[in-house]
């Protein structure tokens, strides 16, 4: 069989929409990329979760899109659309955070311009392999060079809770119970916090470590090349301790987030405490499952190439692309929470344009093309 | 931002071509170098701050780019003086200003927009980024290195008595050693003729500059001269840090520009003269005399006369006969800030506009009188024969 078409992303969320925005960009036609996805919206999972903890705001800011180019970033795009400089001047005090809606007409205004509806399969990809100058995705047909851009591999609820009636999720759509205790200690807890006080309800923030402040995810440089040459540098041993202390829980500083927990506290409707004690509801802000294992397909492609691996993570290039399966003529690269063995950032928009950056260059340096 | 070192000189460098190349344009357009000089300055010190903030800051957000801005000015601005770059204050500040905004543009706009990954790889630009780079700094020693074999040669003066009279016609800086004194004069017929640290005594004139463009006297000493202390005939000159004893005499004056109307403006600035006709005399010259202390004059302490054009500023004028300030002969004179004390009457001479003047304005002459101190003076401020004295607006 011969290889058939150029490129494909598997995952049809919002870092696979990077990818393709971006490989169009650089030139490639609808025809020659194949997207395989569930949701032909490629904000659909994301849209509900964010739903699920009444997010308004986003945590990324100016450059957190999902054009190719950086400029013009969200601030610039809201300071025209609304006609005043205030945007871009927040912008300049780091103080801009778009709104979940901007962000969402966003994603939908890439979407059409980008002709991602002609590329995109509702399929579900359950096998990728290596194959002679390219991949076979089981039943799908064989690519050239494949990006991975399968997400989150779920949401992660503690072992004890699993079965617990009273327990459910952040992300999964919810109300709130006059008692609420409130699992974690990041970015959706700290939302959760507040939307649970705003709501009436009595909170026990249930945490047995503090969480860090910060804006954004990580430190800003190691989103830019300045942190990363270092990261880069690590070997295997500090490397994964290196994600694992940064995927410590951590949401941003600044009055927003504290005041009303400082209300709530003086007036005993919130505390720190460190195990659950019988509240009415029980919301699992903990994020989501975590490892290469716990995706099937990550973990089929691991399994069956014998790919390097460290602790939770697929050992990656510089790039994103799997060394072992990439070379001049093919490639095979990984975007989302799965690259972060490249970019610790890899979970957000700046995560997602920096491997699909990699990808499209290497798409682009293809001997074959 | 976070830049790479790397990332802050090639943005830094390629955000200066535009600039450069104006700076360029100007210096051909004027025949001067401080464009250039000004620009190089600018980029040189740009570049150090890039390398001392690389080391010190990992994250640089927008807003620090305006507090960054300021020091890098003060710091322009200082190696300026320290280099005695003759580039005009509005000039270098509008230049600085435009090149700052325009690196503002290019950083946070067209670099981005031209370069997927700019923010990503810390500033830097790639393979077209390294050779602007190396265009802007093979361009500045380019022009850093014309621009010395253009200099003109340094002649450092002994200390000691030296005859003169001394003639200077070719382009040359004479700095003297302390303790280099000129007996009998210095003649300049060159341009770019610099002197410096340099004491005369006696002479026709103490310094004679005849014909001659961008010619400066930086902390020249001059007494003993039968006419003028300095003498200037169709030339632009910049006078600075003078002192001047001018022998009581009929014809003997401090400073003397004449005739160069057309001519780029000329300078006196903080000089001091005492004694002598007149300390500082223009006549249909284009000058600006400021921050200058004159006494002891025997018939005007400051004259712009002859249809002269002057800016007259931050003097002091003191202990003169007749006159301290005079705008005379259909001169344009703006006149403000200045220190006007003790001007006597010159009973002898009968003539009523001299009986101890603070500031006239004589014959047509239009005079602009700002925010100036007269005391002491009998005579007060005064407008005679068709002269106009007024406020600024």
């Amino acid at each position: 069989m011969s290889v058939t078409k150029e490129c494909a992303i598997v995952g049809g969320g919002l870092a696979g929409l990077v990818g393709y925005a971006t490989l169009r960009h650089r030139g490639l036609t609808p025809a020659e990329i194949a997207v395989f996805g569930t949701d032909p919206d490629p904000a659909g999972q994301w849209r509900v979760r964010a739903a699920a903890i009444r997010q308004r705001r986003m945590r990324s800011e100016s450059d957190g899109h999902c054009a190719p180019r950086s400029f013009p970033g969200l601030a610039v795009r809201a300071a025209l659309r609304r006609k005043t400089p205030v945007p871009v001047v927040e912008s300049w005090l780091d103080r801009y955070r778009p709104t979940v809606d901007e962000f969402l007409e966003h994603v939908e205004k890439i979407r059409a311009e980008s002709g991602w509806d002609e590329s995109f399969r509702r399929r579900r990809v359950a096998r990728i392999s290596a194959v002679d100058g390219g991949f076979e995705l089981e039943g799908l047909g064989r690519f050239r060079h494949v990006l991975v851009a399968t997400g989150h591999p779920g949401l992660a609820v503690p072992r004890e809770l699993q079965r617990d009636p009273r327990a459910i999720h952040a992300y999964e759509p919810h109300d709130y119970a006059e008692n609420v205790e409130i699992v974690g200690a990041g970015m959706a807890a700290a939302t959760e916090w507040l939307n649970a006080l705003a709501a009436g309800a009595n909170v026990v923030s249930v945490r047995r470590r503090e969480p860090e402040r910060r804006p954004l995810n990580l430190p800003r440089q190691l989103f830019t090349r300045r942190g990363l040459a270092t990261f880069h540098r690590t070997d295997v041993a500090e490397r994964q301790a290196m994600l694992r202390r940064w995927s410590a829980p951590s949401y941003p500083a600044g009055r927003a987030w504290d005041e009303p927990v400082e209300r709530a506290r003086r007036a005993g409707r919130f505390r720190v405490a460190a195990e659950l004690n019988g509240s009415d509801q029980v919301i699992c802000a903990t994020g989501f499952e975590r490892g290469y294992a716990q995706d099937p397909l990550l973990a089929r492609l691991v399994a069956e190439h014998g790919l390097a691996t460290a602790g939770n993570w697929i050992v990656l290039e510089p790039d994103s692309t799997i060394g072992a399966l990439t070379d001049g003529e093919r490639t095979l690269a990984l975007a989302g929470v799965a690259g972060q063995w490249a970019f610790p950032a890899a979970d957000t928009l700046m995560g997602a344009k920096y491997a699909a950056r990699g990808f499209t260059r290497r798409v682009e340096a293809c001997r074959s093309r | 931002m976070s830049f790479t070192l790397r990332g802050r000189i090639e943005s830094r460098l390629a955000a200066a071509l535009a600039p450069l190349l104006a700076a360029l344009g100007l210096a051909l357009a004027i025949t001067e170098w401080w464009p250039l000089a000004l620009a190089g300055t600018m980029i040189a010190v740009g570049l150090v701050f890039e390398v001392v903030l690389d080391r010190r800051i990992d994250y640089q957000p927008g807003w620090a780019s305006l507090p960054l801005a300021a020091l890098e000015l003060a710091a322009i601005m200082g190696v300026v003086y320290a280099l005695d770059i003759s580039a005009p204050l509005t000039v270098a500040l509008a230049f600085f200003a435009g090149s700052w905004l325009l690196g503002l543009v290019l950083m946070h706009g067209v670099f981005p927009y031209m370069r997927l990954s700019y923010g990503e790889d810390g500033g830097e630009l790639g393979r077209a980024g390294a050779v602007v780079a190396v265009l802007v700094l093979v361009s500045l020693a380019l022009f850093a290195g014309v621009a010395l074999a253009m200099q003109p040669p340094t002649v450092h003066l002994a200390a000691g008595i030296h005859e003169g009279p001394l003639i200077l016609d070719r382009a040359q800086n004479l700095v003297g050693e302390p303790g280099a004194v000129v007996r009998g004069g210095i003649v300049v017929t060159a341009d770019n003729v610099t002197i410096r640290n340099v004491t005369v005594i006696g002479g026709e004139n103490g310094i004679e500059v005849d014909d001659a463009h961008n010619v400066t006297l930086d902390r020249v000493r001059i007494s003993g001269a039968k006419l003028d202390g300095i003498h200037v005939r169709r030339s632009s000159v910049a006078i600075r840090n003078c002192l001047i004893h001018s022998p009581a005499g009929d014809y003997a004056q401090g400073i003397d520009i004449s005739f160069g109307f057309d001519l780029a403006p000329s300078i006196v600035e903080d000089c001091t003269v005492v004694g002598g006709r007149e300390g500082i005399v223009t006549h249909f010259a284009n000058a600006h005399v400021e921050d200058n202390r004159v006494s002891g004059t025997t018939l005007r302490g400051l004259t712009l006369t002859e249809m002269s054009m002057a800016m007259v500023e931050g003097n002091e004028v003191t202990d003169a006969l007749g006159v301290g300030i005079f705008c005379g002969d259909y001169s344009e004179c703006e006149i403000d800030d200045n220190s006007v004390r003790g001007i006597r009457p010159d009973q002898a001479s009968g003539d009523t506009t001299r009986m101890g003047v603070g500031i006239l304005a004589h014959y047509g002459a239009k005079a602009v009188l700002g925010e100036n101190e007269v005391s002491d003076s009998p005579g007060g401020t005064r407008a005679v024969l068709g002269a106009e004295i007024s406020r600024p607006d």
